[in-house]
């Protein structure tokens, strides 16, 4: 009785902190959830099978299925808001300037908004690229109002996509 | 111990913390789903952790290249260092503007650096120099590091 109270007040601690990450760091929320999703699978499995290996691999098993989950949340999110700002910048001519906003429906990001310019015309053949320099709003008590970031759309038929490849493997340092 | 561990990898010292959790929890208990649930967390809170302190060594660098950046001229070349209170991560190398981008919004550059790993120890001219590119942008609080995420097509196994 005692171990299973224990085991229950772990989960409540875990599941308490993933809750509390909602409003904030990615990488703990990623982690987090992992961490419950992966203890209750092995709360669950020791109480159908006696074999400890079994209910390991299961833990483990849900564990790696929620942090999949989180990955394509997190996906799912920046790619709206790739795709908002890449629509209202491809509309611009250098020079001008924009609001963007975006509000996202599980709240695993904050809603953002900010402004976005086209810094440069970059052309060639069969290629139609913009650079964009965007704002995006902190919240009040942040250290900077507004956060500034540069990027390159480029225009896939209709639509503008965002175009900004990934860093060199050298510079990856913790992000992943 | 730590330190040792994060000069060798620091991604196993999450898996590493997990699994002396795991054991010793099992020590105390037989139940596998008590010493599971302890190595689990334990794990994913030391990667937590582990994450956060690199981030926090990246942004120091960042944070000197874009402050160094702000004070220079196109086509200067200075030297950056930045040097942690852990000696960890411990960069150098020199840094270039090569685009002012003055928009309506903010004011921004493009400028390019190399990295120096000051272990390498050989004078600076044998040193083969990699240079990569990057944006940094003026914000309320001086110059910061300013390029934006891929496209979520390229961030491949980057997350």
């Amino acid at each position: 009785m005692n171990r299973f109270q224990a085991g229950r007040t772990l989960i409540a601690t875990i599941a308490s902190a993933g809750f509390l990450s909602m409003t904030g760091c990615s990488s703990f929320l990623q982690q987090g959830s992992g961490a419950v999703a992966g203890v209750g699978g092995a709360a669950i499995a020791s109480g159908l099978t006696s074999d400890a290996a079994v209910a390991t691999g299961i833990g483990v098993g849900m564990q790696s299925l929620a942090q999949a989950g989180v990955q394509r949340w997190q996906r799912a999110v920046h790619t709206a808001e790739q795709d908002q700002i890449a629509a209202i910048a491809g509309a611009l001519a250098p020079g001008q300037v924009a609001p963007w906003n975006v509000s996202h429906q599980v709240p695993i990001e904050p809603a953002s908004r900010g402004e976005v310019t086209v810094s440069r015309v970059v052309g060639g053949k069969a290629l139609d690229c913009r650079e964009i320099v965007f704002s995006v709003d902190r919240p009040p008590k942040a250290e900077s109002a507004q956060a500034f970031y540069v990027a390159m759309i480029c225009r896939d038929g209709a639509r503008w996509k965002w175009a900004s490849a990934e860093p060199a493997t050298e510079r990856w340092g913790s992000l992943q | 111990m730590l330190a040792a561990a994060m000069l060798a990898g620091c991604s196993t010292v999450g898996g590493l913390a997990g699994t002396v959790a795991g054991i010793t929890t099992g020590s105390f208990t037989s139940n596998p789903a008590i010493g599971i649930a302890v190595s689990v967390s334990v794990k994913a809170l030391t990667d937590a952790q582990v994450k956060k302190l690199l981030r926090s060594l990246q942004q120091d660098e960042q944070d000197e290249i874009a402050a160094l950046a702000g004070a220079m001229a196109p086509g200067e070349i200075r030297q950056w260092q930045v040097r942690h209170v852990i000696p960890y991560g411990n960069n150098q190398g020199d840094l270039q503007v090569t685009r002012v981008i003055d928009t309506p919004l903010a004011s921004c550059r493009e400028v390019m650096f190399t990295v120096v790993d000051r272990k390498a120890g050989a004078p600076s001219g044998d040193v083969p120099r990699a240079w990569f590119a990057a944006n940094v942008c003026r914000q309320d609080r001086g110059w910061k590091w300013a390029i934006a995420e891929p496209a979520v097509e390229r961030w491949g196994s980057l997350h």
